[in-house]
């Protein structure tokens, strides 16, 4: 049996609802019925099954109904119509202690924006839910001292939201919901906030953590990449309506429909491919000032194992290896005589031209302007992905 | 053409708190007794606390909520200490009281009224043009109903300045609740916390900023109010102002508006203290052998406190003497007849409380049977008006002041005018009077009706001190004036002034300045009853005692002197 079941569930924002609710079953568009009713559609005739343990996200852009949607399952918006099954029983049915119930003992909820209450502690925002249910102090203490401990903010305790940063404040959100030991986390498009580097951590410790604890997850998001970088199955909304559900191969193999299709890319093909299209910004050294400290460090940092050597103009000067940074420091001299070579092309080269070069380089291609000063580098993947009118993965490499 | 009659508004108004007044009197006196006495108590528990150790304790409190700046505490200590030099430290509590109870009455209001704005979008539409409308009407209308209801005193004094000073609080409480980001809403209902978890453990802090800023408000507020309030008895500094505006006394208004300011910055620091954000405090916070160093002065100093007034308390347990609760209004003349009464009767072991009110309202009061008496009516023309109104409820003991004068009053210097109809445009076409409820003033208004020659002329009303001020630049500018005058009145001594012949006596015959009592008195306090009745003395002793005071000696002091020296007189009214 599926742990949460949407079943025709739908709501309708504004008047005339009865008459909106007739022309959805009559199939009408969302449009249609705001010109004739006055009536905004949040969601429209939703149905989805969510299985135990997994990762579900919805996504689709602004106003296509996904955050109206998640808090339609945990009833901060009441449904016009339809019902919300959890563990087969029918929460819209609910009165409201068994509605607190279910919220207090089920499910919790993470905030795009955090949600934290300022004027309490990072202790007291973990132990809320606990508090609310009654819980005495002590015990409520302990299982938010695991949570807290659990997310490395244990030292954190007694500070105040605004004291920390974003990626911290979101870690005591989640700290909050975790608190609770629910079955179900809604994750309101919980990392869309943070700055992508922390983004991306928060998302490996979400995967780990439901690896570990095996929660049923729903995470709402309005990019894709995320989508598919944590989830199990995925559905995209449109207007208030689900158009695909499955897995991330299955969405970009095989889209439902021409919206799905423009969502899962952003690459304007129109026009023909040149290298400055699809180059990324190069990780560079200035051999005039660096050392091969500053040279490692930055290696480091950035977790790569090269750097494209420039000078002081960016002219490019060539390729600097890892290992050739620590044999110039190791030797004492400077970083300029251990440089070694790389293939440039030139900004304007066509994509056609690069593919049979990058074949035969392993290494990324460096990318001049007329004057031989260094834009851009050409990795692997995003050559390929261009071939293959793909969609815009990050470059991981 | 059509013509619309005249609504009768102000009758409606009038029957209706009229209604009011008959109806729920019970009610009203209720509130007036009890609140009265509560009020008294907290006065005289916070008066029986030694001035030095409450000023002490103050800075003390005010070093450890203000850290490390020292401009606040000691704001505090020399501004106490100026004003117990002053000597305007009961007044300080009184007011302090008066301030006090409106606020926490305030804020017990208008706390959950705003919580039920915020909640509910149609109480918000109803509650909102009523609080502009408490907010936008002047202080002074809302004394008259509070007359009406609660006599004076204290209690009306606080009824206003609630009403004056609840929307804000009202007010931002709802705007702070109505704030809080949806998304700590949504993060409190998706805990599945109840109504009111959300709003105790979310909704209030969250809110608490804006809601003490709208306290903060309210407390300005009802300061403010306070010298309003004087005018229907509440005592404090506000009756200090009060009567340095009806006597020009620049000296007096400027010291007693002082304490009113140093009071105001005080309680304003002291809530803007409590209004600190939760990380300041961490940040603030020093370690914790400190911490605890602090927490001990503090709990020491509240202990010295209670125990210091506890034991003055003791101390100044007294019994309760015959009291008798004397009224008057600021004139010149009243201030010398109320205040050698009142020294008298101290000296023969009364308790006389001296309460100094608008005229209407002093004779509202007498009737009413809440002030018992005053020696200030002046019969039959001066107060012709409220006579009329009244006299069936009071009970008048006869002329305590024969041969009292009134008139329209011009320099000698202005040859050329001798009578009221020699008048002909001098001085801008204006006569200069005072108060708009002084019965000299309706019957300079009546004067200017019934000359032909005054047609056009206007009654400047302004306030007894304004008017003499008035006269005296006038006089020294040898500029035409003419005024309301009156005697007995010093200003006959000090200028060379005149009367106009009044040959249709609009202007009134001599008259008797007359003693009243409310009705009852007799029966309740035979004995001060028999000195009201004695009391008597006549225009040569009045103008003296008034040019003591003139000459800036305290009305208590002035008093005092001609008691010493006119023994005889006194002794009397006593036998």
């Amino acid at each position: 049996m599926a742990k949460v079941k949407l079943e025709h569930l739908t709501k309708i924002f504004g008047k005339h609802v009865k008459q909106a609710l007739e022309m959805i079953d009559d199939r009408a568009p969302k449009t249609d019925i705001l010109d004739k009713t006055g009536a905004t559609v949040g969601v429209y005739d939703a149905n989805l099954e969510v299985n135990e343990g997994e990762i579900f996200v919805i996504m689709g852009l602004s106003g296509s109904g996904k955050s109206t949607l998640i808090r339609l399952l945990n009833r901060l918006i009441e449904p016009t119509s339809g019902s919300i099954y959890l563990d087969g029983e029918d929460i819209s049915k609910m009165d409201k202690k068994q509605l607190r119930d279910v919220r207090r003992k089920k499910m919790s909820m993470v905030f795009q924006n955090f949600g934290l209450f300022p004027q309490r502690t990072v202790m007291e925002n973990t132990e809320y839910g606990l508090e609310v249910q009654g819980m005495p102090k002590a015990e409520r203490r302990e299982k938010a001292e695991i949570a807290l401990k659990n997310a490395n903010l244990w030292s954190f305790r007694d500070q105040y939201p605004s004291q920390l940063s974003g990626g911290m404040q979101q870690r005591v959100g989640l700290a909050r919901a975790l608190a609770n030991n629910p079955e179900i986390l809604l994750m309101d498009e919980a990392f869309s906030a943070l700055d992508p580097l922390i983004r991306r951590d928060m998302q490996d410790e979400l995967i780990e953590l439901q690896a570990k604890q095996g929660q049923t997850i729903i995470f709402i998001s309005h990019d894709l990449n995320e989508a598919l970088r944590i989830g199990d199955r995925i559905a995209i909304m449109k207007d208030g309506a689900i158009v695909q559900i499955g897995t991330g191969e299955d969405i970009l193999t095989n889209p439902a429909d021409d919206y799905v299709r423009a969502f899962t890319e952003d690459i304007d093909r129109s026009k023909v491919l040149t290298a400055e299209n699809i180059m990324v910004p190069p990780l560079t050294t200035n051999v005039d000032n660096d050392g091969p400290n500053v040279a490692l460090k930055k290696m480091r940092t950035e977790e790569v194992s090269g750097l494209v050597a420039v000078d002081r103009e960016r002219h490019f000067k060539g390729f600097l290896s890892g290992e050739n940074a620590l044999k110039s420091r190791q030797e004492n001299v400077p970083l300029s005589s251990v440089l070694t070579e790389m293939s440039t092309v030139h900004k304007d080269t066509l994509l056609s031209d690069i593919v049979t070069m990058i074949y035969d380089s392993p290494a990324p291609l460096a990318v001049v302007d007329d004057d031989n000063r260094l834009v851009g580098v050409l990795i692997r993947g995003r050559v390929l992905e261009a071939l293959a009118d793909n969609t815009d993965m990050e470059g991981e490499e | 053409m059509i013509t619309f009659e005249k609504m009768p508004l102000a009758e409606w108004v009038q029957s209706i708190v009229d209604w009011m007044t008959s109806n729920w009197a019970s009610m009203f006196s209720a509130i007036q007794s009890s609140g009265q006495k509560g009020m008294d108590a907290l006065t005289h528990l916070l008066t029986s606390v030694p001035p030095v150790l409450l000023i002490v304790v103050l800075t003390i409190y005010a070093i450890l909520v203000s850290g490390k700046k020292w401009g606040f505490p000691v704001i505090t200590f020399l501004g106490l200490l100026l004003l117990w030099n002053q000597g305007l430290w009961n007044d300080l509590m009184q007011t302090t009281t008066l301030v006090l109870v409106s606020s926490i009455v305030s804020i017990i209001i208008g706390i959950p009224l705003g919580i039920w704005m915020s909640k509910s979008d149609r109480v918000s539409k109803i509650v909102q043009p009523i609080l502009d409308f408490m907010q936008t009407m002047p202080g002074f209308v809302y004394l008259i109903p509070a007359v009406a209801f609660f006599g004076i005193g204290v209690v009306p004094g606080v009824f206003a300045s609630l009403i004056f000073s609840l929307p804000p609080t009202v007010r931002f409480t709802n705007l702070g609740i109505r704030q809080v980001p949806t998304e700590l809403e949504e993060a409190a209902d998706s805990y599945g916390s109840t109504p009111w978890q959300k709003l105790i453990k979310v909704e209030l802090p969250v809110a608490k900023p804006s809601i003490l800023a709208g306290v903060n408000q309210t407390i300005m507020l009802a300061l403010s109010m306070v010298v309003i309030a004087s005018m229907v008895g509440a005592p404090g500094l506000g009756q200090g102002v009060l009567s340095a505006l009806q006597h020009a006394d620049v000296g007096n208004g400027f010291v007693n508006g002082l304490g009113l300011v140093i009071l105001a910055i005080i309680i304003d620091r002291f809530t803007e203290y409590l209004n600190v954000d939760p990380i300041e405090k961490v940040n603030n916070q020093t370690t914790g052998k400190y911490k605890n160093w602090k927490k001990w002065v503090g709990w020491l100093a509240t202990l010295a406190l209670i125990g210091g007034t506890g034991y003055a308390a003791v101390q100044a347990h007294e019994k309760e003497q015959a009291s008798i609760n004397l009224v008057y209004v600021e004139w010149d003349s009243e201030v010398a007849s109320s205040n050698v009464l009142a020294e008298s009767m101290r000296e023969h072991g009364y308790n006389v409380k001296l309460t100094p009110l608008d005229n209407a309202v002093m004779w509202q009061s007498i009737a009413q049977g809440q002030a018992d008496a005053s020696v200030s009516a002046w019969l039959p023309n001066t107060h012709k008006a409220q006579y009329d109104k009244y006299r069936k409820q009071i009970d008048f003991l006869g002329p305590n002041l024969k041969g009292a004068h009134l008139g329209l009053v011009v320099p000698k210097y202005m040859d050329d005018v001798n009578s009221i109809e020699d008048l002909n445009g001098q001085a801008d076409k204006t006569i200069t009077g005072i108060e708009p409820g002084a019965g000299v003033t309706s019957a300079a208004e009546k004067t200017v009706k019934d000359y032909g020659n005054l047609n056009g002329w206007k009654v400047q009303t302004s306030s007894t001190g304004a008017m003499t001020t008035t006269l005296e630049q006038a006089y020294k500018a040898k500029k035409d004036i003419i005024i309301t005058g009156w005697s007995p009145h010093w200003m006959f001594q000090k200028y060379d002034l005149k009367y106009l012949k009044d040959p249709k006596g609009t202007m009134g015959e001599s008259e008797n300045i007359t003693t009243m009592a409310r009705k009852g008195l007799k029966d309740d306090k035979p004995d001060a009853y028999k000195v009201l009745k004695n009391f008597n003395w006549s225009s040569d002793d009045m103008e003296q005692v008034m040019l003591y005071i003139q000459d800036g000696q305290s009305p208590e002091d002035a008093a005092k002197k001609w008691i010493k020296d006119n023994p005889k007189k006194v002794d009397a009214w006593f036998e």
